[in-house]
């Protein structure tokens, strides 16, 4: 199933509008590492960043038509698609039941639980993180890769939720200079 | 609203990265049409945070792509069953309807023609049934006549005479009828010419040499007819003579045409 085509992300759009399967086949050989990745940064183990995985596909195959190009380009739209299943699967209560040795988060409401240990904080943005200090450092894994509100981590940390969002904001700015 | 101070807020990568809230989503996006180089700096990190990412691509198990595959191909296979065959039923119905329809309408069309066809049979054969009823009526009132005109000459208490043509018309032939009981008068004409439309031909019974007047004679085209006329209380002879139309008081023996002695 290599596809050795090479699409423009326009092209590549109108095909998989069209449902065709070469090109989700060119999608998934181009893109489900770096979704992989991404998905690896938020789950703790293999097994279930395979079915974060395919469950992000599935998804980008199905909701192909709510893709609207004019907000973003579409890494930019999967890699969102990606780290929300991740973050729902983390939350999600056979994941918990399955994580007996952590610890519950307190403060937050009934649906938001566990914080996870992924398992890698060697690749991509959580290896940029590292970099950033501790306070920055912190309200990035909570907000980005825990899914967590401002409104949820000014409770958390108790902090008031403009200094989160301004914090958040300082974080972002150096991180993309970072990677820039 | 100063759009550099906005770009390097981070807001740009707050949207990007899914951080932003609804309100800012919406407010970024509306920048994005009024600023273009919002639009830019949102773009840039994109391309950034992508270039990122596939650096930090992690490759997922091969045999993950085949599963996903799979499982798509189900999802496709109920795609294609909502997408394609929900409308191809409604086609069908659609058909079969249409068909339906033309069917009752050819079938009513030809049930009409037929019965329009079968009522103008039938018309023309209660037309043919009128025409051989008048015939048959027609018929029958002549046989009925002539059964009567034969009963009537054939009683008992019939006298006939024959009269036979004279000098001036010696091919002429009739014969007279008369019921010596009732004192009917029958004529029955054998051969007599036509006589011009101005004449017609007048009986008369003869009593003791003196002519009595028995009425003018309708020609009538029907064969055999048996001409009734005035009745006679007593007669010797019997003689026709060819007067003016409605006949005359007293006869033109000159121009008589038949005679004849009961």
């Amino acid at each position: 199933m290599n596809s050795k085509t090479s699409y423009s992300e326009q092209e590549l759009v109108l095909l998989l509008l069209q449902r065709s399967n070469s090109a989700f086949s060119y999608l998934y050989d181009n893109y489900s590492g770096a979704l992989y990745g991404i998905i690896n940064q938020i789950v703790s183990d293999t097994e279930t960043a395979n079915d974060v995985l395919q469950e992000v596909f599935i998804n980008i195959w199905r909701k192909m038509d709510l893709y609207d190009s004019s907000k973003g380009r579409l890494f930019t739209w999967m890699l969102n698609i990606a780290r929300n299943a991740a973050i729902d699967k983390v939350r999600s209560k056979g994941y918990q039941d399955g994580l007996k040795n952590q610890p519950l988060q307190e403060n937050v409401d009934a649906h938001m639980v566990g914080r996870v240990v992924p398992k890698t904080d060697d690749i991509g943005l959580k290896k940029v993180l590292t970099k950033l200090k501790e306070e920055h450092r912190k309200l990035i894994d909570l907000s980005y890769f825990q899914g967590f509100t401002h409104e949820e981590i000014a409770k958390m940390l108790d902090m008031p939720l403009g200094t989160v969002k301004t914090r958040i904001r300082n974080a972002l700015s150096q991180l993309r200079n970072m990677i820039q | 609203m100063n759009i550099q101070e906005y770009i390097s807020s981070g807001i740009v990568e707050s949207y990007v990265l899914g951080l932003a809230s609804a309100e800012e989503r919406a407010e970024f996006e509306t920048n994005c049409i009024a600023y273009p180089e919002v639009r830019t700096a949102r773009e840039a990190f994109e391309l950034l945070l992508e270039k990122q990412a596939m650096e930090s691509a992690v490759a997922p198990p091969a045999a993950l792509k085949q599963k996903i595959f799979d499982n798509l191909s189900t999802v496709g296979e109920e795609k294609k069953v909502i997408a394609e065959q929900t409308p191809l039923r409604t086609m069908n119905w659609l058909k079969i309807a249409a068909a339906a329809c033309f069917i009752l309408l050819a079938g009513s069309l030809w049930w009409n023609m037929s019965l329009k066809n079968e009522n103008r049979k039938l018309q023309a054969l209660q037309e043919k049934i009128e025409t051989l009823q008048a015939q048959l009526d027609s018929s029958s009132s002549h046989f009925a006549q002539m059964k009567a005109d034969a009963e009537a000459i054939q009683k008992s208490s019939i006298k006939m005479a024959k009269m036979d043509g004279t000098a001036n018309s010696p091919q002429s032939f009739a014969t007279v009828y008369w019921d010596t009981t009732s004192h009917d008068v029958y004529l029955l004409v054998n051969n007599l010419p036509k006589p011009a439309s101005e004449h017609q031909y007048q009986l008369w019974a003869l009593l003791d040499g003196k002519p009595i007047d028995m009425g003018v004679l309708e020609i009538s085209e029907k064969p055999l007819q048996l001409y009734r006329m005035k009745n006679a209380q007593a007669a010797q002879a019997f003689a026709i003579t060819l007067e003016k139309k409605g006949g005359s008081p007293t006869p033109s023996m000159d121009k008589m045409y038949v005679i004849g002695k009961l």
